[in-house]
């Protein structure tokens, strides 16, 4: 089953973060909407910013163009999970 | 201990060997390019679990890949798929064979003297392929290289036609995913994507689970 609705979308996204991050539990779960992602996570590097599109893909069932990536959706964990909740699954 | 494998153009690779000196002979392949760098330790512990369970395995470095000495640019997939072979005969004709794949380290196991086929969270070469390009958009980095990686063209067109062996195309196959993986398998495991991870980890647990449901699946095979 896919997630589809917005706190399973939320969750997942959070999980995501933290498994592709290597985030701790107790950091990735501290989260809020306005927590800043890119350029604000050192994790969240160039690299790491394609391993978590591509995760997002396969656990939401979701297509990412890679033109609709930008600051604007990286910039907090809310903007991500709106995003992601904007894509409807393949 | 570290061994080696000979190719039959008088190339040498090294390769990590486990367990016993009789039975069935595991060889793993790793995923392609940077994945492998992030789940060799993991690959490590799965062999060191399976020798536990009584099953020889063996991790070949391919041309192109690891310590190999080999340039990338000048391998393709049949290079790849002709380490898998040489590394897993290097034990012995009389042995039986099965591949260990993990991501697309499960698109090079097309040797047809293989007894079966394992394949753990196996990714196809189009969904590689829009990984790398992705990678190296995002990349800041400006050469030719992906990651690092300098993968020839003709690579990438080969990859992206390229999927996993099914049991169509003969002999049992066996896939097993995480259970945050929604594509089809025959069985699902909790655990992280390791092979998403910029920093290599590793995850013992999972290498168990994963060792015991091998061992188990092989002894089916051989009946």
């Amino acid at each position: 089953m896919l997630p589809d609705d917005i706190s399973e979308i939320e969750t997942t996204v959070r999980a995501v973060l933290r498994d592709v991050l290597g985030l701790s539990a107790a950091r990735a779960d501290a989260f809020r909407s306005d927590t800043a992602l890119f350029g604000a996570l050192p994790e969240l590097d160039s690299m790491a910013v394609a391993g978590v599109l591509t995760e997002l893909e396969e656990r939401l069932g979701i297509l990412i163009e890679d033109d609709e990536v930008d600051g604007e959706m990286l910039e907090n964990f809310g903007s991500l999970v709106r995003y992601a909740a904007s894509k409807q699954p393949q | 201990m570290i061994d080696h494998y000979d190719l039959p153009g008088g190339g040498r690779e090294a390769m990590l060997r486990f367990g016993p000196e009789t039975g069935p002979v595991v060889v793993v392949a790793l995923p392609l390019f940077e994945e492998a760098n992030r789940v060799r330790a993991f690959a490590v512990s799965i062999c060191r679990a399976l020798a536990a369970c009584g099953v020889t395995s063996v991790l070949p470095d391919l041309p192109g890949q690891g310590e190999s000495l080999v340039p990338l640019a000048e391998c393709g997939l049949e290079q790849f798929s002709e380490g898998i072979e040489f590394a897993a005969r290097a034990l012995g004709h009389d042995r039986s064979l099965y591949a260990v794949g993990i991501r697309s380290g499960t698109l090079l196991d097309r040797l047809t003297i293989l007894n079966g086929r394992w394949h753990f969270a196996p990714q196809d070469g189009a969904d590689l392929v829009r990984d790398l390009t992705r990678v190296k958009q995002f990349a800041t980095a400006a050469d030719d290289t992906i990651a690092g990686n300098a993968i020839s063209t003709a690579l990438l067109d080969d990859l992206i036609d390229c999927v996993a062996w099914t049991e169509a195309d003969g002999g049992p196959v066996r896939t097993v995913r995480l259970n945050t993986d929604a594509k089809p398998a025959d069985h699902r495991v909790p655990g992280m994507p390791l092979w998403r991870r910029a920093e290599p980890g590793n995850d013992p647990e999972l290498a168990k689970i994963l060792a015991d449901d091998i061992a188990d699946w092989i002894a089916a095979c051989e009946g």
